[in-house]
C-alpha cells in the first residue's frame, strides 16, 4: 500500500508539468495577448502615452518563451502562481477569493447527486422489471438528457413567472449569513445534482443487478440471509468499484458544469473567473486557475485509485488494470 | 458476408433485428435520422428560408406568439397577410421554426463530424501506442493522462478564444480533445488484441505496424469504436450546445439552438417564454434520442447481455427458494417414512 501510494504520487509530477507545458502552450498561441489588451485599455483613457516594451517587460512577458515558463515553474513551486494582469491582487489570492464559492458548490452537488442516485438506483435494481422501476428508468434517462443550462434557464424564468420568486444574486459567505448563502447555492446544486444523478442512477442500478447474478449472492440467498442484507452486504458492497470510478470521474465534470451554473446564477466562483480571465487573455490567472483545476482532479483520481483497495481487498493495486473499472 | 445474401440485405436483416430486440434504440436512431433529413431539406422545410446565408428578417414582427396562441382575429389577420409563424418570433424577428430547422443543420454537421475527426484521432493515438509499446505508448500515455486531467470545458473554451468563433473551429476544438482522452479506451482493447496468437503469427511473418493495425486489430475492435461514438454522441450535442450557450461556439449569424437558449431565450425571458423553450425541449429530444440509441447498441453489441441487464427479481428467488424448500423437506419426509 505504501509502496504504492509513493510510486503514484512520483507519477503525479510528470502529470502535473505536462499540464502546465500543456496550458502554457495552449495560452501563448492565443493570437492577441495581454500587453495589447492593456495598453489599449490605457491609452484610451488619454492619461497615459504606453510604451508597450516598457509594459511588457514589467509583466516579464519580453523574455524568451521557456524563460517564461520555467520562472512561472520556479514560482509556483514556492506557491506563488504570479501576478494578475488586470486586478491588483496575486493570482493566489484571487482563487483563494473565488474558491470557496465554487467548492461549495461542488461539494453541495456532488451530495445531492449521491442522496437522489443512490438510493434510487438500488431501489430499482431490487424491484427490477416492476412499475416503479420504468418510471424511475423513464425519469432518468430524461434527467441525463437535459442540458444543465436549459434547466437552470427554466429555473430561472417559471417561479419568476408564476410565483414572482427569483433566486437572490447577491453572494453572501456562508461564515457570515449560512440561511442566505443557502438560499442562493441550493437551487443551482439542485440542478446540477438533477444532470449529474441520471447517468449515476443508471450505473448503480446495471452494476447492482451485474452483481445480483453473481455466485455468492446466490450463496447468500441460500442461506437465508434477509433481504436488506444481501442487496447492502453482498451486491452493493461489490457493486462499489464502478460507482467510486464514476463518482471521481464525475468531479472533473462538476467543474465544467459548474461554469454554466455559476454564469446564470451570478456566483462569483472560480469557472466564472476563468472564462472572464481567458476573454481578457490573462495569462497567469488562466493559468493558475487550470492549474488549481487539474490539480484538484488529479487528487481525485488518487483517491478513488486508492479506495479501490478499501472497498474490495482483492484488488492488487501494483497491477495496472483495474478489476471492474 | 455469409451464404447468398448480399451485403446490403445482411444489413437490413440486422438493423430489423435491432429493431425488434430495442425498440426504443431503433426510436431514438428514427429521430436522429429524422434530423438528418431535416438538416438536409432545410431550404425545402422552413417556412423563411435564408437568403444570401442570413435568415429572413420579420421587421414589423418582433417578439410575435406561437400561431396557436394568438387570438382569434390575430390568426384570421396572420392568415390573410400569409405571415403565419408557428412558432412565433424572436426580438430580431426571426421565425423561430425556420431559425430552428436551420439551427437543426448546424447540430446535424458539427455532431457528425466531430464524432467521425474524435473517433478518427482517438483510432490513430489509441492504436499506434497499443501497437507500437515501449517508449512511444509511455510518452504518449503520459501526456494523455495529462490532457484528461485538465476540465475539459476549461481547455475547450481556451481553445475556442483560441481560433474563434466559427463551425470549422467548433469542430476541431471539440474534436480533438474527445479524441484525446477516447482513446484510452481505444488502447485498452487494442492491447488485448495485440497480444493474441495471430497477431504475433503476423508480426513474425514480417509485418509491420500498420499492416498490424489496419489489417489485425482494427476489424477485432470495431464493434467497441462504433460502440464508443454512438456513445459519445449524445455528450458531444450537450457539449456543443453548452459551447454555444457560454458564447464560445458558431459565428453569431448562424443559427444553433444552444445560441437561441442564451441570445434570444434568455434576453427576453419574462416576456417571451417559449423562445428558450422550443430550442431547449429539441435539444433534450436529441440527447435523448443518442443516449437511446447509444444503450441499446452498447446492450445489442455485447454477448454478454442477451436480453439486456439480467433478470433478478426478489419474488422468483422467493418462489424458487419455497419450492427447494418444500421439496428437501418432502424428501425429508420420505426418507423418514421410509426409515
Amino acid at each position: 500500500m505504501g509502496k504504492y501510494m509513493i510510486k503514484r504520487i512520483l507519477l503525479l509530477i510528470p502529470t502535473i508539468l505536462l499540464v502546465c507545458l500543456i496550458v502554457f502552450a495552449l495560452l501563448r498561441m492565443l493570437p492577441g495577448d495581454a500587453v495589447d489588451a492593456l495598453v489599449s485599455r490605457l491609452s484610451s483613457t488619454g492619461t497615459y502615452t504606453v510604451d508597450r516594451a516598457a509594459v511588457e517587460a514589467t509583466m516579464g512577458l519580453d523574455k524568451p518563451l521557456v524563460v517564461q515558463f520555467f520562472t512561472w515553474l520556479g514560482n509556483a513551486l514556492h506557491g506563488d502562481l504570479g501576478d494578475c494582469f488586470f486586478q491588483n491582487e496575486t493570482v493566489v489570492a484571487a482563487i483563494g477569493r473565488q474558491l470557496p464559492a465554487s467548492l461549495e458548490l461542488g461539494i453541495l452537488t456532488l451530495i445531492l447527486t449521491n442522496i437522489i442516485s443512490i438510493p434510487l438506483g438500488l431501489y430499482c435494481a431490487a424491484r427490477q422489471d416492476t412499475l416503479s422501476d420504468y418510471t424511475i428508468r423513464i425519469i432518468s434517462l430524461i434527467m441525463m438528457s437535459v442540458p444543465m443550462f436549459f434547466l437552470a434557464t427554466l429555473a430561472l424564468i417559471y417561479p419568476a413567472i408564476w410565483w414572482n420568486y427569483s433566486p437572490p444574486s447577491q453572494y453572501v459567505s456562508l461564515f457570515v449569513n449560512p440561511l442566505k448563502n443557502l438560499q442562493m447555492f441550493i437551487i443551482p446544486a439542485v440542478l446540477a445534482a438533477i444532470a449529474q444523478s441520471g447517468m449515476q442512477l443508471r450505473t448503480v442500478r446495471t452494476v447492482l443487478l451485474d452483481n445480483m447474478r453473481t455466485d455468492y449472492v446466490r450463496t447468500a440467498w441460500a442461506k437465508g440471509a434477509a433481504e436488506k442484507r444481501v442487496i447492502f452486504a453482498h451486491g452493493f458492497r461489490n457493486a462499489m468499484i464502478p460507482v467510486i470510478t464514476l463518482i471521481g470521474g464525475s468531479v472533473s465534470g462538476l467543474i465544467g458544469g459548474s461554469v454554466i451554473m455559476e454564469n446564470i446564477f451570478n456566483i462569483p466562483g472560480i469557472g466564472q473567473q476563468v472564462i472572464v480571465a481567458i476573454s481578457n487573455r490573462d495569462y497567469m490567472l488562466v493559468q493558475g486557475c487550470i492549474l488549481v483545476f487539474s490539480l484538484f482532479t488529479m487528487i481525485i483520481n488518487l483517491i478513488v485509485d486508492i479506495s479501490y483497495k478499501w472497498i474490495d481487498p482483492r484488488v492488487s493495486l501494483d497491477n495496472e488494470r483495474r478489476t471492474g473499472a | 458476408m455469409s451464404g447468398q445474401k448480399s451485403g446490403f440485405a445482411e444489413t437490413l436483416d440486422h438493423i430489423i433485428r435491432f429493431g425488434r430486440k430495442k425498440p426504443l434504440a431503433m426510436a431514438g436512431l428514427f429521430f436522429l435520422v429524422f434530423l438528418i433529413f431535416v438538416a438536409i431539406f432545410t431550404d425545402v422545410l422552413a417556412p423563411y428560408r435564408m437568403i444570401n446565408g442570413a435568415m429572413q428578417i420579420n421587421v414589423l414582427h418582433k417578439l410575435e406568439k406561437p400561431f396557436l396562441f394568438l387570438s382569434a382575429e390575430k390568426k384570421a389577420a396572420a392568415l390573410e397577410s400569409g405571415n403565419v409563424f408557428w412558432l412565433g418570433t424572436d426580438n430580431l424577428g426571426y421565425d423561430i421554426l425556420s431559425y430552428l430547422i436551420y439551427g437543426a443543420r448546424t447540430s446535424v454537421v458539427l455532431c457528425l463530424s466531430v464524432t467521425v475527426l474524435s473517433t478518427v484521432i482517438s483510432l490513430i493515438i489509441g492504436m499506434l501506442s497499443a501497437v507500437m509499446g515501449g517508449w512511444f505508448d509511455l510518452v504518449v500515455q503520459r501526456i494523455v493522462d495529462a490532457w484528461t486531467c485538465i476540465p475539459g470545458m476549461l481547455l475547450t473554451v481556451l481553445m475556442m478564444s483560441m481560433f474563434g468563433n466559427g463551425i470549422l473551429q467548433m469542430i476541431l476544438v471539440m474534436g480533438i480533445p474527445a479524441g484525446i482522452s477516447g482513446s484510452r479506451l481505444i488502447r485498452a482493447s487494442a492491447i488485448t488484441v495485440k497480444d493474441s496468437g495471430y497477431v504475433k503469427m503476423s508480426e513474425m511473418l514480417g509485418s509491420g505496424v500498420f499492416w498490424k493495425s489496419i489489417r489485425h486489430v482494427l476489424p477485432n475492435i470495431l464493434p467497441i469504436i462504433i460502440t464508443q461514438s454512438a456513445g459519445g454522441l449524445s455528450g458531444v450535442i450537450m457539449m456543443e450546445a453548452s459551447m454555444n450557450f457560454l458564447g464560445f461556439g458558431v459565428d453569431v449569424g448562424t443559427p444553433s439552438w444552444g445560441y437561441m437558449v442564451t441570445n434570444q431565450g434568455r434576453s427576453n425571458m419574462y416576456s417571451a417564454p417559449w423562445i428558450c423553450l422550443y430550442p431547449g425541449i429539441l435539444i433534450t429530444l436529441m440527447v435523448l434520442a443518442a443516449n437511446l440509441f447509444g444503450d441499446g447498441l452498447r446492450d445489442f453489441m455485447d454477448p454478454r447481455l442477451k436480453n439486456g441487464v439480467g433478470t433478478y427479481s426478489t419474488k422468483k428467488i422467493e418462489k424458487l427458494s419455497r419450492k427447494y424448500l418444500k421439496r428437501t423437506a418432502r424428501k425429508q419426509l420420505n426418507a423418514h417414512k421410509g426409515a
